[in-house]
């Protein structure tokens, strides 16, 4: 009879363990790593940090930058400009090239690069900007994204200068995995768009995950931060971000084709 | 078990930069030993799956506490294995686990004949049976130093107990189980 710690060992690969689930970082926060070593400010720099605000917000008063002006005997002429209101600029830059959607293409172009059919939505036309991001930065099989500068009843977004974004790539997602990644200011409804399964995602949604073709969870930033749309179209993931209503975006993606 | 590869510490170095892939990386590979842990100490295959995947959060976001150069499964293993004990306390109750034999099980080479197989899982089942048994301090260290295949490191991050009662307990474990086992031989 074997020792006791021989038999014990070979019955490790006899246990019936339970199926082991996929882990991921895909949970419901935000997630960051905590810096090594806390920032630390020595108190002669606070100190000298909290005299020139107050001295900046006593020079901002007009008053009392008259009078600090006379009392250092400054005999120059303070004048008052008005500070007249700036439209909000639009970023800078080629339509889009600011969201990290990968390098500039045309339709034809991203279409010849990647085995899916792309949808365009019939109800917006041709994009104003197409992006390609192929692996390793995109997801397995490429991503390609669909910008429009413009859409009726849309308002464009002044951070991105973009009203809509449509991004599509090859996968699947998991509703369960995929709620886990949302926040509590935000909420989520299942959705049909000409009978594909699709989610209606309302509030301040930042993150979406889904499975690529190579079964591997992608965590991807959404770039406009606002209502999205995510259809799985027959295995590829349409995704419609927007200051669109749920109507707005249930009527685009019908038009998807 | 699953491998270490020498890539280990640039993983973790990446993932300290704030990789998260890279650390995504290493959760794949240590999913199914973080999950088993945690299976083992709150006996639920559901919170098992809970706890090993807040573990792997906590993980992430204390990776600034991570030593430069000690391995990464013993310090993943213990957060995980702390997760598990805490929900298994807020829970209330401990699920005395009872471990199962793999019904696909064949002990393989080792027996000569289809009869002998067979005796040969009888006896691994009834030796299962015996650990399963257990009170729950000796089930868990064998369970964790022999049936998950850990090392007197990995077991002590485990368990949260220092390696030196590890091997105490797992010597008066072992004995303990050895008796019953004659026991049940006499019987």
């Amino acid at each position: 009879m074997p020792e006791i710690e021989d038999r014990l060992t070979a019955l490790a690969g006899a246990i019936a363990w339970p199926d082991t689930p996929r882990l991921s970082l895909a949970v419901g926060r935000p997630i960051a790593v905590e810096p090594r070593r806390a920032f630390f400010v020595p108190r002669w720099a606070m100190a000298a940090a909290a005299v020139l605000v107050i001295v900046a917000s006593l020079l901002a008063y007009a008053p009392t930058r008259t009078a600090i002006a006379d009392w250092v005997n400054l005999h120059i002429g303070l004048s008052h400009t008005t500070a007249l209101p700036t439209p909000s600029p639009l970023p800078s830059g080629t339509l889009g090239s600011n969201l990290g959607l990968g390098t500039r293409t045309t339709l034809a172009g991203a279409q010849s690069q990647v085995t899916w059919h792309i949808v365009v939505p019939g109800q917006l036309g041709s994009p104003d900007a197409v992006y390609l991001l192929l692996p390793p930065d995109g997801a397995s099989g490429g991503e390609v994204s669909l910008v429009y500068a413009t859409s009726p009843g849309i308002p464009v977004s002044t951070e991105t200068g973009v009203a809509l974004l449509v991004t599509e790539a090859r996968g699947s997602v998991n509703e369960q995995f995929f709620q886990k990644t949302l926040n509590d200011a935000t909420t989520i409804e299942p959705v049909t768009v000409n009978g594909h399964q699709g989610w209606w995602i309302s509030g301040q949604p930042h993150n979406f995950v889904f499975i690529d073709a190579a079964g591997n969870p992608r965590f991807e930033t959404l770039r406009l931060a606002t209502n999205t749309l995510v259809i799985d179209d027959g295995g590829t993931i349409v995704r419609i971000e927007g200051h669109m209503t749920r109507a707005q975006a249930l009527q685009i993606a019908g038009t998807l084709a | 078990m699953e491998g270490r590869p020498t890539d280990e510490a640039e993983l973790v170095a990446r993932a300290q930069r704030g990789d998260q892939g890279a650390f995504e990386e290493i959760v794949q590979r240590y999913q199914q030993v973080a999950f088993r842990v945690a299976y083992v100490i709150t006996g639920s295959a559901a919170e098992a799956e809970d706890a090993a995947q807040e573990g792997m959060f906590k993980a992430y976001r204390a990776l600034h506490t991570f030593r430069t150069g000690a391995e990464p499964r013993p310090w993943l293993l213990r957060i995980v294995a702390n997760e598990a004990r805490n929900r298994a306390r807020s829970a209330g109750r401990r699920q005395h686990l009872q471990l199962q034999l793999a019904e696909d099980f064949r002990p393989g080479d080792a027996a000569p004949s289809p009869e002998a197989a067979a005796l040969a899982a009888d006896e691994q089942r009834r030796l299962l049976a015996l650990v399963n048994a257990l009170d729950d301090d000796d089930r868990l260290v064998v369970t964790s130093r022999y049936l998950l295949q850990l090392s007197v490191e990995e077991t002590s991050a485990a368990l949260g107990i220092p390696e030196g009662t590890v091997k105490s307990r797992l010597s008066r474990a072992l004995e303990r189980l050895r008796q019953k086992v004659e026991e049940a031989q006499r019987a």
